[in-house]
């Protein structure tokens, strides 16, 4: 379909109201999902929570496989909602100073998240293919993991970080928490001192993914910079507060 | 006595001292921070083969890519982000990782995936500078890593091709060219009023697609509708590489006409509605009944117009 088409049918699409059974599919909590894919869920979760849009969570095995781009978290994230103008309260400069931040998260944190899941060794034996294989029967999980790894390394070299230690990687992490930390600095949201519709989703993603990493199972790795960087998780909780109901809804999955 | 520092680089050419944007990059932040380099081009070696561009190399140790050069360069008190605030060292990161993510698969289709513009400008251009016999395969071999790199970080899956992800590829580049020019506004520069490693990657990026002479590109012809980048471009070649004297930059004075402002205005109503349909034409199975009709209508009356 011509992009022409395509822009008018997200506009017709645009028009309907949010559904009531809006569901929202990621893989099995307990023995499947990883980190990267955790944070990516929760990043929605907080940001439809901040819209005030029910969403319902349901695992399933095959989770990934129901989106036909593979990119189901990041692109939902950011336009789908029509009618829920997040952006419309920021000037040009505040909007590309937030898309920006929203490209460093992806670009340095989801990346980070995949290298040390699939590109590490030891963390890609213990934790990363008997996770994602935990569904399927042998052999199909084993070849389905060595599969995603072999996707996931792909895209590491194209990005350039195939030849990246893990040194490195931790470095680049600890840069990316102090520029956020840093642009956070004692505001309680990144880009206005009010709630919801100023706030854009660079900061829901930025939860996920935090509250990804704090919990999970690379602990001792990248939970060392998250301890780094106190303003900012400070400032995190106090989103949580903020939201209150709503958000100790996402703490709790 | 620091030892001396060689840079590896591709050659110059439209007016500007190197066509590989990495190596702009780095020679434009060299010029920036008063580093002194030996800039030595690849071209006509067999460095166009084995270097990985651009490379620089400082007694033993030689670094690679820009971010790492610009890194060591800073560790060696170069450093044209000394006078910056944390905060603005930390949108520093975030527009650069906005460029790598939006920009620079655009540029890579312009100029490697693009036939008209691989054919007409870029091989004959790569190939004329490569010694025989690589010639003959230094260019396939850098189109053949550049549509891998697009497809791989936009493609959708293993079976993907160039063609569907062309149109979200070239929407993004304009929005982040959009973004860019209100960024900068009216300044010389995107921080008070001496350049920053910002804006040598922002040079090396719209440089060479402002100053290439290509046959077709949607994409240079929405960056010479904004002014203000087309100027930060020509300013910085003027100011820092000119052969003549460096001249103080001119006060800037005008605001971005109306023309200007509807034009990004409607390439960001494009971009927004073209992240909502990505989403939306790949729906799941069940939204998909809810339009039939339209999809049928749409699709037999819409011409494809790639952007």
């Amino acid at each position: 379909m011509s992009l022409a088409a395509e822009a008018f049918v997200s506009q017709m699409a645009a028009a309907e109201p949010w559904p009531e059974n809006a569901t929202l599919y990621q893989p099995l909590k307990d023995d499947q999902i990883l980190l990267s894919d955790h944070a990516s869920s929760l990043s929605v979760q907080a940001y439809l929570r901040m819209c005030g849009l029910p969403v319902q969570v349901v695992c399933r095995a095959n989770a990934e496989y129901m989106s036909p781009s593979g990119q189901w978290c990041r692109n939902w994230a950011l336009g789908y909602f029509a009618g829920h103008s997040l952006s419309d309260a920021l000037d040009d400069v505040q909007r590309a100073e937030m898309k920006a931040y929203m490209e460093l998260v992806y670009n340095m944190l989801l990346s980070a998240e995949l290298y040390l899941q699939w590109c590490d060794d030891a963390t890609a034996v213990e934790i990363s293919r008997p996770r994602y294989s935990s569904p399927y029967s042998w052999p199909l999980g084993k070849i389905l993991a060595y599969q995603k790894q072999w996707e996931v390394r792909r895209k590491m070299n194209a990005i350039g970080w195939g030849g990246k230690t893990l040194e490195q990687v931790y470095e680049d992490v600890s840069q990316c928490c102090q520029a956020l930390s840093q642009r956070l600095g004692t505001q309680p949201y990144f880009f206005n001192k009010q709630y919801v519709f100023c706030l854009p989703s660079c900061p829901c993603c930025l939860y996920g993914h935090v509250a990804a990493m704090a919990d999970r199972l690379l602990k001792s790795n990248l939970t060392y910079f998250l301890n780094q960087q106190r303003d900012y998780l400070a400032c995190l909780k106090l989103i949580h507060q903020r939201k209150a109901g709503h958000c100790c809804g996402v703490c709790k999955t | 006595m620091a030892a001396a520092m060689e840079l590896r680089c591709w050659g110059g050419d439209w007016g500007l001292p190197s066509v590989h944007t990495d190596s702009l990059v780095v020679l434009a932040y060299a010029k920036f921070s008063g580093a002194k380099l030996t800039v030595s081009p690849v071209d006509w070696t067999w460095k166009t083969l084995t270097a990985a561009v651009p490379e620089l190399v400082c007694g033993d140790s030689v670094v690679q890519g820009p971010t790492q050069i610009l890194n060591f360069l800073r560790k060696r008190r170069l450093n044209a982000d000394y006078e910056l605030t944390a905060r603005q060292g930390a949108d520093t990161m975030a527009y650069i990782a906005l460029l790598e993510e939006k920009l620079r698969p655009a540029l890579l289709h312009t100029f490697w995936v693009d036939a008209e513009n691989y054919s007409n400008l870029t091989r004959p251009w790569f190939a004329s500078r490569s010694p025989f016999p690589l010639n003959f395969f230094i260019p396939s071999r850098l189109a053949s890593v550049a549509l891998a790199r697009i497809l791989v970080t936009k493609g959708e899956g293993l079976l993907h091709r160039i063609s569907e992800v062309e149109g979200k590829i070239y929407s993004d580049a304009k929005e982040c060219l959009n973004l860019l020019s209100y960024r900068l506004g009216t300044a010389n520069y995107f921080f008070d009023n001496s350049p920053t490693s910002l804006d040598a990657f922002v040079f090396g990026f719209l440089a060479p697609l402002h100053k290439a002479e290509l046959a077709s590109s949607p994409l240079q012809s929405h960056l010479r509708q904004l002014d203000n980048l087309t100027r930060f471009c020509d300013n910085i070649l003027a100011a820092h590489f000119s052969a003549d004297k460096p001249c103080p930059l001119p006060p800037v004075q005008q605001t971005m006409d109306a023309n200007l402002q509807k034009l990004t205005q409607l390439v960001n109503k494009e971009s927004n509605l073209i992240e909502k349909m990505d989403d939306n034409l790949r729906s799941s199975p069940q939204h998909k009944p809810h339009r039939p009709d339209a999809k049928a209508s749409l699709s037999s009356s819409k011409s494809s117009t790639p952007a």
